[in-house]
């Protein structure tokens, strides 16, 4: 429940200070959010499957935003940033409903 | 859906990587780390409450909490930052073309302004020109070639019977996408500048003494172009529909322009490829002059004296 409390603190923030974020950073902004969303699902589902570890969630969700990022970075540096962004938001968009599944399954018993 | 990880050795390399990418959306980190939690509970002994142990693994688990509480409030801060971004993004570029589009007006005032400016100064050379030589003979000579040239120059308005000749893109099919916003239309549907220059050709082959294209008067120099999308008349564009006017006696300009082999072809064509290609006798058709060519050349007139050509006099 808290971890929920905070996921809205923070988007809450967000929205009310409107940081600005420098400008080379902007582009991997929407990938970071795609990344960082499949690490909190991830999350989530394994709270429900009662393996949840918090170094594990921490580092996963770290690692997955860096990841994402330098994937898109080494792209847009190769000319083939638009694509790699395709296949990064490709697998973890089936991540996501793989595990929005799985938590459906967990909360609706179907 | 389980998250067992499939490592079949028979299987190719790609189909594998789909494997695992469809069966392991959980991180199996997940899987090794509450492994590992069960095992260290089975070989350690049962924790008591007073055992320091215990004390340090509750501090972690403390510390894990606000950690995961942390990240969740910068998963939450990305999103809505990122949200911020593209939001921000669209309305820069709202922003952006309503600029562009005052711009766009500002300038073309600004240039008919200048235009209209420009035919005023015209008139009033013409004028002053015309009195200066209507007070000699040769001046008045002068004078009458200069307004035969014009006529043919298009250089002065006309109006008078005529023939009109539409051309029109085709309409839009109506089982193409609607989807998409941008209404992809066939290229093949649209008119050309090749199809207007052949109709006007024709239509000056047919006899006509003035032609126009949406009420922009063609000269001896004109050109019709296309640039990108859009045709141009003297590098000012037309736009769908196209109206050439020609003006001269209806009944020869028809005859003789039904006549001409290309416009049989163009008919054909715009059957063809849905073009809109219709012509009507008018009783009444206007043309403005065309706009003059620049003046390149100019040579002293025999036979008048030399002391009028003092700049400014």
């Amino acid at each position: 429940m808290i971890p929920i409390l905070g996921l809205a603190v923070g988007i809450i923030l967000g929205l009310v200070f409107d940081p600005t974020v420098p400008l080379w950073l902007q582009p991997y902004l929407p990938i970071a959010v795609v990344a960082a969303l499949d690490a909190v699902f991830g999350g989530f589902r394994a709270r429900l499957d009662g393996i949840f570890d918090a170094k594990v969630f921490v580092i996963s969700f770290v690692s997955n935003v860096v990841i994402a990022g330098l994937i898109v970075f080494l792209g847009d540096q190769l000319g083939v940033g638009a694509q790699l962004s395709t296949a990064v938001v490709v697998v973890l968009g089936i991540r996501i409903f793989g595990n929005a599944a799985a938590i459906r399954r967990h909360v609706f018993r179907a | 859906m389980t998250s067992t990880v499939q490592r079949g050795g028979a299987r190719s390399m790609g189909a594998s990587l789909l494997d695992q990418v469809l069966a392991e959306t959980l991180d199996p980190a997940y899987a090794q780390a509450a492994a590992r939690k069960v095992a260290a509970a089975k070989s350690s002994a049962v924790p008591t409450e007073s055992d320091p142990a215990a004390a340090t693994a509750r501090t972690d688990r403390r510390r894990a909490r606000v950690l995961v509480v942390l990240v969740m409030v910068i998963a939450g801060l990305l999103a809505a930052i990122t949200y911020d971004q593209a939001a921000a993004g669209a309305q820069g570029r709202a922003q952006v073309r309503e600029a562009l589009l005052g711009d766009i007006h500002r300038e073309t005032a600004t240039a008919e302004g200048l235009t209209g400016q420009l035919d005023r100064l015209r008139r009033q050379v013409n004028r002053t020109r015309d009195q200066a030589l209507r007070t000699t003979a040769v001046g008045q000579r002068a004078l009458d070639q200069l307004a035969a040239a014009e006529q043919g120059a298009a250089a002065v308005p006309v109006t008078g019977p005529g023939l009109l000749v539409t051309l029109a893109n085709a309409k839009p099919n109506a089982d193409s996408d609607p989807v998409g916003g941008a209404a992809e239309t066939d290229p093949n549907g649209l008119v050309r500048d090749g199809d207007l220059q052949l109709v006007v050709n024709a239509l000056w082959a047919a006899g006509a003494e003035a032609v126009g294209i949406n009420g922009q008067r063609l000269g001896p120099t004109s050109a019709i172009r296309f640039a990108g999308e859009a045709v141009l008349v003297d590098f000012n564009p037309v736009t769908n529909p196209y109206e050439v006017s020609a003006i001269g006696d209806p009944d020869t300009l028809r005859d003789n322009f039904l006549a001409s082999p290309e416009v049989g072809a163009l008919a054909v064509i715009s059957e063809s490829y849905g073009l809109r290609f219709e012509f009507a006798k008018e009783k009444d058709l206007a043309l403005p002059a065309a706009s003059p060519p620049e003046l390149r050349s100019a040579a002293v007139v025999p036979g008048v004296p030399a002391t009028d050509q003092e700049p400014g006099g």
